[in-house]
């Protein structure tokens, strides 16, 4: 049986700090898991140990049964783990195809080294490109400098490198923020079309998505798990309730 | 089969080629397309990968010294002395980049500093193997490539040859590649590429190609002077790239024949042409960021390819 | 063989001053603006150059070495505001090559100015001769020298750590973004930290006119130096400047006993060591 995600006891300590203490839980292959919580309440830090950026101090993070945790940024594609960016993170120099072209080419071409031919000699790739431009919306424009698009565009962008690989884990970091409502609407409808075909895990604020999307969600408070369940269960539960509302006198 | 070159491009080099040796004497046509191959190496590293080295004179002087010595010592013809010396270059690019291009910014500037000038107090020390302050002279030319305008043909056929190679490299994916790391290494890296490895590759194309300038180099004027391992060499061949445009492949190439105009001629008219360098230098800073090829495409607009924009970049704030 | 290396430590101890001071100036500026400073040799240079000419017009010493690095700070002024502060929006590499640009220009301004030819500085009277320390007889002026750059670095060390104006450089090294935010006219801080760096080099070219000499080249030769200290000090490391300073003089005075070519080198070795196994320095913070 193949596992999706799991996060095994993860702790990331700073100094005193515990930033994530102790955080466990697990994402079959197919669901759609977000991770929600207050401001500081260690869902970046959780994010960036499950990326890599971060070596949880205890713990450790698995996909498919590997661990992936510890490793080094770029040996995660290798198992099938993408990830977006809070802040849209593309190839400013590029057009918008060559932008999908760095991800899409090396899920072609593995770690080989090519020096040869030149960059679109792969007619596999550039199939790839079109289909995932295709998928997210932008393939009129492929051609176009990657900072001609507007705002909304590039996290859209940002999404397509990530898909092009076709990978079986999606890590999205917070991918409506900073976005009108309707480039929100357009983000959101993606990824419901993505459910059920990748592993998602989802950092996200805006409740309304989050309860709409998710499958399974946990509510982090102070480093530590406050909460698991279904959005039915989160909404109803009361200790939620709290640690976003404030007690009530 | 897609072209290798631009049509402005293969005129450019085509003037440059054809028109440098009335302008000056063949001799010093073959510097500038000797210090255009450094200055197009070293683009690799600055333009294409945004990494600012002050260490490429340390490459330019070990082709030179490696190839100069092979001839003056061991009687070694040039036909062999220049790819052995290259290969050297690599090799030395290799076990030095090893432990530079994973620092970054400020402390790749200082480490390729340090190794610049270590190599550099070498070639000064070590007398019996280089000359010392006085350089290595006496370099000579096999027979066949002599006279002035054979040595001539001969510099410009490894300088086509030596261009097609780079601009394969960078047109082929591991140049956009390096492009992207140039952008944002640490998307490059979360789509799976060892940013390390590809700088490393690249460092070692620039040293290599640099190496290839620095041994023909010693056959140019037959003597290899100690100043062209100085940093102040590195400083200039970085600014020959800006001046002649860090967004273009051959746009260094002016900035080459610039600086070798300024040194060849100006020099007879002004002992302090340096200052003129020097003016020049941070006008282009200041000013022309985009260099001569830069302002050119500004100035043709619309006549440049829409949509080509995977291209070497001048560095830009923030980044 | 002790006296030798005892007048070589001393020596180096004269030349490891000067370097600290030099070392200081280029912290300082690299501490705020993040960038290694190309002309702070070029400045150093001036103020030998300007200390020469204040020599004969004056014929005080004393007056050259206190009007000499004032006219640096002009020479700065002018570099920083008609070109390092028009780059302050432009990638940082820049700056950098702006004044590597203006290195060149200061080497051959002097030589413009005051020929091709090296000068040398006569040590002023009632500095020159030798002191009789017991195990060996020193010069007067090294001796001198020492002690003016320790009382320097401590008058230095006071205003950077009991003034006001000494703390908002001190934060401005530290983070600048903060500073701004803070209120402060982080331009005006600039200028002044570009403008302390350089009187601190002018200062070092002028005291040193009376050991070294005057070529148009010091400026370069002393550049690279300037970096290994600022290295291996740890960038952004004052104190750390001043003894990795005194650290490179003395290592530098007692390797030319045994063999001078590798006293060169081997300051860049240990310069490339240092940020390979150390980067940040031996007294660094960052």
């Amino acid at each position: 049986m193949t596992t999706g995600l799991e996060c095994i006891s993860v702790s990331k300590h700073f100094g005193a700090v515990k930033a994530v203490n102790d955080v466990s839980f697990e994402v079959p292959p197919g669901a759609l898991h977000t991770v929600i919580g207050p401001n500081g309440a260690g869902k970046t830090t959780l994010f960036n140990c499950i990326t890599s950026e971060l070596k949880p101090t205890s713990g450790e993070v698995r996909f498919e049964g590997h661990v992936i945790s510890g490793r080094k940024t770029h040996e995660l594609p290798a198992f099938g783990v993408a990830r977006s960016f809070q802040r849209t993170s593309i190839f400013s120099n590029l057009t918008v195809a060559q932008n999908v072209w760095v991800s899409a080419f090396r899920a072609f071409a593995g770690t080989r080294v090519e020096v040869l031919r030149p960059a679109d000699a792969h007619p596999e790739v550039t199939e790839t490109i079109y289909q995932t431009l295709e998928e997210v919306g932008l393939d009129r424009y492929a051609n176009s400098p990657a900072t001609e698009l507007a705002h909304g565009d590039q996290r859209l962008l940002d999404f397509a490198i990530a898909l092009a690989p076709k990978p079986k884990l999606l890590l999205l970091d917070e991918p409506t923020a900073g976005l009108s409502r309707s480039d929100t609407q357009r983000v959101m409808h993606l990824i419901e079309s993505l459910k059920g075909r990748y592993t998602i895990v989802l950092i996200e604020h805006k409740m309304d998505v989050v309860m709409r999307i998710s499958d399974r969600i946990t509510v982090m408070y102070f480093g530590e798990v406050l909460a698991e369940g279904t959005p039915q269960e989160i909404r109803a539960n009361p200790k939620v309730r709290e640690a976003y509302l404030g007690r009530r006198a | 089969m897609q072209k290798l070159f631009s049509l402005p491009s293969l005129i450019v080099i085509a003037l440059l080629i054809v028109g440098l040796p009335f302008l000056q004497r063949p001799v010093v046509a073959a510097e500038v397309l000797t210090l255009g191959i450094a200055a197009v190496a070293t683009n690799l590293l600055l333009g294409y990968t945004g990494m600012l080295s002050f260490g490429q004179a340390l490459f330019f002087g070990v082709g030179a010294y490696c190839a100069g010595i092979l001839a003056t010592r061991y009687g070694i013809s040039a036909f062999l002395a220049i790819p052995v010396a290259m290969l050297f270059s690599a090799v030395i690019a290799f076990l030095i980049g090893l432990v530079c291009v994973r620092r970054s910014g400020l402390y790749f500037i200082m480490i390729t500093f340090a190794f610049n000038q270590m190599v550099f107090f070498i070639a000064y020390s070590w007398t019996t193997m280089t000359g010392g302050e006085d350089g290595l002279p006496g370099v000579r030319r096999p027979p066949l490539i002599d006279d002035q305008w054979s040595f001539y043909v001969f510099t410009v056929l490894v300088f086509i040859c030596a261009l097609c190679v780079m601009k394969l490299f960078v047109d082929s994916p591991t140049g956009r590649i390096l492009q992207a790391i140039r952008d944002n290494p640490g998307r490059a890296a979360a789509t799976g590429h060892d940013v390390g490895r590809y700088k490393l590759i690249a460092f070692v194309m620039a040293g290599m190609f640099t190496g290839l300038a620095g041994a023909i180099f010693a056959f140019v004027f037959g003597i290899v002077p100690i100043d062209k391992v100085d940093w102040r060499f590195s400083g200039d061949i970085v600014f020959m790239t800006l001046l002649g445009g860090s967004g273009s492949f051959i746009g260094p190439v002016i900035g080459a024949a610039f600086y070798t105009w300024l040194q060849e001629t100006v020099s007879h008219y002004w002992d302090r042409w340096p200052m003129i360098l020097g003016i020049v230098f941070a006008l282009v800073v200041l000013f022309f960021r985009t260099g001569v090829a830069g302002m050119a495409e500004f100035l043709t607009g619309k006549l440049t390819q829409k949509g080509a924009a995977a291209k070497p970049k001048e560095m830009e704030a923030g980044s | 063989m002790t006296f030798l290396i005892a007048s070589q430590l001393l020596n180096g101890l004269a030349t490891g001053m000067l370097y600290a001071l030099v070392g200081v100036g280029l912290t300082l500026v690299l501490g705020m603006l993040n960038i290694p400073n190309f002309a702070h040799g070029g400045l150093y240079a001036f103020g030998a150059y300007f200390t020469y000419t204040v020599v004969n017009l004056t014929g005080s010493f004393y007056l050259a070495v206190l009007i000499g690095p004032l006219l640096v700070i002009l020479v700065a002024f002018l570099i920083e505001s008609q070109g390092v502060r028009r780059l302050y929006a432009a990638h940082h590499d820049y700056q950098l090559l702006f004044l590597f640009a203006m290195a060149l220009i200061l080497q051959e301004a002097i030589i413009l100015i005051w020929g091709p030819v090296g000068f040398s500085v006569l040590t002023p009277k009632a500095l020159s001769g030798v002191v009789n320390l017991g195990f060996t007889v020193y010069p007067a002026y090294r001796l001198a020298l020492i002690g003016m750059t320790v009382l320097i670095t401590v008058a230095l060390w006071l205003f950077l750590t009991r003034t006001n104006v000494g703390a908002i450089v001190r934060a401005g090294m530290e983070n600048r973004e903060m500073v701004a935010v803070l209120g402060t006219d982080i331009n005006r801080v600039f200028m002044w930290t570009f403008a302390l760096g350089a009187y601190l080099a002018g200062l070092a070219g002028a005291l040193a006119t009376p050991i070294m000499g005057l070529t148009p080249s010091m400026g370069a030769d002393m550049l690279p130096i300037s970096f290994v200290i600022v290295v291996i000090a740890g960038l952004g490391s004052i104190l750390g400047a001043i003894a990795s300073g005194i650290l490179i003089g003395v290592a530098q005075s007692l390797t030319t006993i045994w063999w001078p070519e590798a006293s060169n080198i081997a300051i860049y070795v240990l310069m490339g060591l240092t940020i390979i196994l150390r980067p940040q320095g031996l007294f660094g913070t960052r």
